[in-house]
């Protein structure tokens, strides 16, 4: 039998927890008292400045027994010129895997992750730096390491060459992600492709660079002068001071870094389209150019930007429409240069158009509609309430105080902050929304698959396609044999065998003109493709095709004066130059071009293979081999550089099939394989040769 | 000086080591941490950490993506997008009137969902009347909604960091604020679990669609993930990515979410921390209050699949026009098994900095890889997962060049003792890693509740540090052998294809 007194206790209980829930009512939200914020002293860093113009900004934490140092450097990657883009990247790395004179960068490794102490280097647009991240009780061992790295990197060739292949290994990938893509062409066209900030490095730029760039960087930029080194942790700030001065005291003064790099040239407005086959979403960006953070009008900046994301990109597109994951951006301000007006969004490929929409009327409404009270006022709040967390912490402050140091800002110019938001009206934002936000400026970028948008892209005007093509590193000289200055012997006899199998020179001279009808297969991303070819080729240099897709028609013509194309409901645009150059190149090695103007090219034979003569075509640096059956002068096949995005390595193309047309032979069938697998196939319909040319099947029509 | 030889001298810094963290051992955090589990069996832990006048929170619900079935894949992840559409006085003009409409909503979805996935004698005609009363129902609807008054409200309150996330094991909901909004914060973190407010729920649904859009389909490595982790698990939800299937997202509804809801989110399936400016002798009684206010439930049932062993070596190829990549996965306990130190101590040695192995070896010596790891873990820990690794292999190499120096490191593993300083330097970077970790809020938030959900035991933390203390180079060698045997492993790579030729004319030429 239970007892009556834990029956009872329980019952007591029981009706305990019941009536909780009646007893405790919660307020309205409105109710809710908020008592004023416990007012903190801000901890400042101990400022020292060096005669020879070093500046330590040292701040206490005895929290946790750990300290951390960086070494911010004037001089980045915007001083380096277009040539050696990336330079700073690899020095970034190679700086600390290269080691010192006394440590290899190996041996480095070893010791402090023994340690598990951090030293590191970086690298960005405006500054080089030197970092360090150990234990109290490690620092008198590791500071000298800091140290000894910062003034005498080695720069060992063996890392400076892995760094190397890291970044080619980088930009070899740097078109994968569509919305790295995006990002990457929307700051050029804000800056300018030229514009030190949107500079890319590039496997030629990245190939010119040697250990003395990285040896000349390093005593261009590392001097006291141009150094703050900010410390935090677990020591005593007088204590470090004099360390420091000791480490630090005697080191010469030296050049002083450059002044910030202006932008340049910040490209066109327009529309702009990066074409991808294997997304269902697009990736849109609106940009312009920017402002700096001194500006008087940041503070009101700010609180636009705040209800442009929260009250009208974010909450329209996003929560009321549904149309997108990922939207927001704003007026930016860089510390030292102008920033960039960006505004994205991603949605997928069946909505891009009206996305774009949504995103123009908002722009459009920052000027027409009056910003409300209650919006200038909850985007006040939301800065000033949030501003505590500028400082919530002392190695916060540190980096605060580092970057109001560098870029030359007043000291209390986090402090001043809160007043100026205060001060923010509606008629300000009004005002900073008219002059920052300007919509005739943008450029609007889509990356995307543009046949599944809603509504064709060139319905907003015209559009200019960007080729985002790698441009591919020309082979060193050393790893192909020198193409001959001169024809051998041997060689223009091969092509006189070659002349008379196609019929002649006589005959090959009197062809003005040949128009051929052919099918072909295409290996795509999406399998197999069978177009049909309509191509009219008017000697010396003049080109047409009219290709029929699954999607519709497309028109090529390259001559001498122009190259433009057009495509299934994208009107017409010029051809990208890489791919104008491609066609070019290609064009220079066809058959019956080489035999009419045989004075452009030098001719050599390399040898036999497989029964054929190898005859080398070399033009422009660039060589083409033709396999000849020494019998009958037959081209077997072509052996030739693969072009374009997908190019890896030689393209062969294997002539099946000749016939003759107007007493001149033509191939007739052949086959292409890349890399061992076969990517095409071709099959000639019909051939006539000295066809009329009509001269307006080359001029560009009206657009 | 004196010469030590290498062992002694990994021993004295390890005794250094030991000697500096002794302020910041479970002993002081243990002094400033309190645990409590209210009546309704929700577990709380307070933190003080009086540096500035701000405070962190996490809450972590011990249900994600794992306990979802076919049919509501994803429906885990759309409560993070609910938990920011607010309650019935923030977020609402009328709340009375928006819950009728949004009732009717799901009357009208209900009729139009059973008509539209009719496999036979659909009648298309009906299905587009029903969708668009379906739409003019979320019109109407629509009409009493006050657009993310929830986020906006946290954020003039100074909220910073507000976000959430949806894994595999559990679901987390986090920011921060200043001290003095500890009640405010209260009374919206409390109302979020009351009961479940599903406003704007099927467009939500399409902002998830794109975010699998964006993650998933149009990313290359996102496909990579889904097929791999879709090959590695046959039975077990691992096998699935947290975003869900698209027909799964065109399909489910808010009465499938309510239902999720009522299982999942009850307090005993719950933990709450709090670390900061807070003391906890005014936080308690406020936490008390609110959320002693949510119901008592029992805790859903464990999840009963076993992903069963797998005997046959899994390979999954995508052939796409990115750059290559290299993955291979080994089936592992939970991380609550014994064993759980001895993996930790493998991802340590194979991937931890530019002494790990796979770094030496791979990116260092060979240069056939820009970064090569292994890590625990994936795609979650609270079942048995997967040691995985991942490549990146350098330009001109292809992800299966990858498989042949991978193993060579892994049968290292196998068959050599790690030398006793490496083993040391992991030791140490292990203890100096939990000392990093310890100086901010929202950190410690989180780790608090996932270890608390996880482990049962916030201390586990620092305790785990410990077990990694112990691990032997035999108790590597041990798990390693049982580990990485071929029939246990899933491999899933992109290689690189060439598409077509390029030139419009004619190759014929």
């Amino acid at each position: 039998m239970r007892s009556m007194i834990r029956i009872a206790g329980a019952a007591a209980l029981a009706v305990a927890s019941m009536a909780s829930p009646l007893l405790a009512q919660v307020k309205h939200p409105r109710e809710i008292k908020t008592p004023a914020l416990r007012q903190v002293r801000v901890p400042q860093p101990k400022r020292v400045q060096l005669d020879n113009g070093m500046v330590f900004l040292l701040m206490e934490d005895h929290e946790l027994p750990i300290i951390r140092g960086t070494a911010r450097i004037r001089g980045g990657g915007r001083d380096v010129g277009a040539a050696k883009a990336g330079l700073t990247g690899i020095l970034g790395s190679s700086w600390r895997t290269g080691g010192t004179e006394s440590r290899t960068g190996d041996q480095l490794d070893e010791f402090l992750e023994s340690r598990a102490a951090i030293v590191e280097t970086g690298a960005s647009d405006d500054s080089t730096s030197v970092s360090l991240n150990v234990l109290k009780a490690d620092f008198d061992t590791i500071f000298p390491i800091f140290l000894d790295l910062l003034r005498n990197p080695a720069f060992r060739q063996e890392k400076i060459d892995l760094a190397k292949t890291q970044a080619n290994t980088g930009i070899s990938r740097r078109n994968d992600e569509p919305g790295a893509i995006a990002t990457r062409e929307a700051i050029k066209l804000g800056f300018g492709p030229d514009s030190p900030y949107a500079r890319q490095p590039e496997y030629a730029t990245i190939a010119s660079i040697t250990r003395d760039d990285l040896l000349a960087l390093h005593k261009r930029f590392v001097h006291p002068n141009n150094i703050i080194l900010g410390m935090v942790g677990d020591f005593d700030a007088a204590q470090m001071e004099q360390k420091l001065r000791t480490a630090f005291g005697s080191w010469a003064r030296g050049p002083q870094a450059p002044p910030p790099v202006a932008t340049v040239n910040p490209s066109k407005a327009g529309i702009y389209y990066v074409g991808r086959e294997d997304v269902n979403q697009s990736s849109i960006q609106l940009v312009h150019g920017g402002t700096m953070r001194n500006n008087p009008d940041y503070p009101a900046i700010q609180v636009l930007n705040d209800i442009l994301n929260t009250d009208r990109l974010f909450a329209k597109i996003r929560t009321e429409q549904g149309l997108a994951y990922m939207v927001g951006g704003g007026v930016g301000s860089d510390w030292d240069h102008p920033g960039l007006f960006r505004v994205q969004v991603g949605t997928k490929s069946g909505t891009t158009m009206q996305a774009i929409e949504s995103v123009r009327t908002e722009l459009a409404a920052l000027h027409s509609a009056p910003f409300t009270a209650e919006e200038v006022l909850r985007a006040r709040e939301s800065i000033l309430n949030a501003h505590i967390f500028t400082m919530d912490s002392r190695a916060k402050v540190l980096t605060q105080m580092v970057n109001l140091e560098f870029y030359g800002y007043p000291a209390d110019w986090y402090q001043r902050y809160p007043s100026l938001i205060d001060k923010v009206t509606p008629a300000d934002v009004a005002r900073v929304a008219k002059q920052y936000v300007t919509p005739d400026k943008v450029a609007l970028l889509v990356v995307g698959k543009e046949k599944d948008f809603d509504k064709p892209l060139s319905g907003l005007g015209t559009v200019t396609p960007i080729d985002v093509t790698i441009p591919e590193l020309n082979a060193a000289p050393s790893a192909k044999p020198a193409a001959p200055a001169a024809n051998s012997a041997e060689g223009l006899a091969l092509l006189k065998k070659v002349q008379d199998f196609v019929g002649g020179k006589a005959k090959i001279d009197a062809v003005q003109s040949v128009r051929t009808v052919a099918s072909a297969t295409r290996k795509t991303p999406q399998g197999p493709m069978d177009v049909e070819i309509e191509s009219l080729t008017q000697y010396p240099e003049r080109y047409r095709a009219v290709v029929k897709m699954p999607m519709g028609e497309m028109t090529m013509v390259v001559t001498p004066d122009a190259s433009f194309m057009s495509l299934p409901g994208m009107g017409v645009r010029d051809l990208p130059a890489s791919q104008r150059d491609n066609f070019r190149a290609d064009a220079k090695s066809e058959i019956l071009t080489v035999l009419k103007y045989p004075e452009r090219y030098t001719f050599a034979v390399s040898g036999t293979e497989k029964n054929a003569r190898v005859l080398e075509i070399t033009a422009d640096a660039e060589t083409v081999r033709w396999h000849v059956d020494p019998a009958s002068g037959r081209v077997l096949r072509k052996i030739s550089r693969g072009r374009g995005p997908m190019a890896q390595g030689d393209q062969i193309t294997e002539y099946t099939e000749w016939k003759s047309f107007g007493g001149i032979q033509f191939p007739t069938a052949a086959s292409v394989t890349s890399n061992g697998e076969q990517v095409g196939s071709t099959q000639v319909k019909s051939v006539e040769v000295n066809a009329a040319v009509d001269n307006k099947q080359f001029e560009r029509p009206a657009a | 000086m004196r010469v030590r030889s290498r062992l002694a001298q990994a021993a004295g810094l390890l005794m250094l080591v030991a000697s500096t963290m002794q302020a910041q051992d479970l002993a002081s955090f243990e002094k400033k941490t309190t645990v409590r589990k209210l009546a309704n069996g929700l577990t709380v832990i307070i933190m003080e950490r009086p540096e500035a006048p701000v405070f962190s929170y996490a809450t972590v619900v011990n249900s994600g993506s794992s306990q979802e079935v076919a049919g509501i894949t994803g429906l885990a992840h759309m409560f993070e997008h609910m938990a920011f559409k607010g309650n019935d006085v923030i977020g609402t003009k009328d709340w009375k009137s928006e819950q009728a409409a949004m009732a009717k909503i799901e009357e009208a979805y209900a009729a139009y969902d059973r008509e539209r996935h009719r496999e036979v004698g659909r009648d298309d005609a009906n299905v587009a009347q029903l969708e668009k009363a379906w739409r003019d129902s979320i019109a109407a609807a629509d009409k009493f909604v006050v657009t993310d008054e929830f986020t906006k409200v946290a954020e003039r309150n100074g909220a910073v960091g507000l976000n959430a996330f949806t894994a595999h094991d559990i679901t987390a909901y986090f920011f921060s604020l200043p001290s003095n909004r500890l009640e405010l914060w209260a009374y919206l973190e409390s109302e979020r679990y009351r009961q479940p407010f599903l406003r704007e729920f099927y467009k939500e649904r399409d902002v998830v669609m794109e975010e699998r859009r964006m993650r998933v389909e149009s990313s290359p490595f996102g496909r990579l993930l889904e097929q791999f982790i879709s090959a590695a698990f046959i039975a077990h939800p691992y096998g699935l990515r947290g975003i869900g299937h698209m027909s799964d997202l065109q399909s489910f509804s808010a009465t499938d979410a309510k239902e999720f809801f009522k299982v999942h989110y009850v307090p005993s399936n719950m933990v709450i921390a709090l670390v900061g400016d807070v003391k906890t002798s005014e936080a308690m009684p406020l936490i008390e209050k609110y959320f002693g206010r949510l119901p008592k439930a029992p805790a859903p049932p464990a999840l009963r699949t076993v992903e069963p062993q797998q005997k046959s070596e899994r390979t999954v190829i995508l052939r796409e026009s990115a750059q290559p990549m290299y993955m291979e996965g080994y089936h592992r306990p939970a991380s609550t098994d014994p064993d759980d130190a001895i993996y930790s101590v493998m991802e340590m040695l194979m991937s931890s900095g530019r002494t790990s192995r796979l770094y030496k070896s791979l990116v260092r010596d060979k240069k056939i890889a820009v970064q090569a790891s292994g890590f625990n873990g994936f795609p979650g820990e609270k079942y048995p997962n997967l040691f995985t690794f991942l490549i990146v292999p350098t330009a001109g190499n292809t992800a299966t060049a990858m498989s042949e120096p991978l193993r060579a490191e892994i049968d290292r593993l196998k068959n050599e003792d790690v030398p006793a300083d490496e083993l040391a330097s992991v030791k140490t970077r292990v203890k100096a890693g939990l000392l990093r970790q310890l100086d901010s809020n929202a950190g410690l938030a989180l780790q608090l509740a996932q270890y608390q959900t996880l482990h049962g035991d916030w201390r586990e933390l620092f305790r785990e540090v410990d077990d990694i203390d112990k691990v032997t180079a035999a108790d590597v060698r041990r798990v390693a052998n049982a580990t990485f045997v071929d029939s246990n492993r899933t491999v899933g790579m992109i290689e690189r294809q060439a598409p077509a030729a390029q030139g419009a004319k004619g190759d014929s030429k």
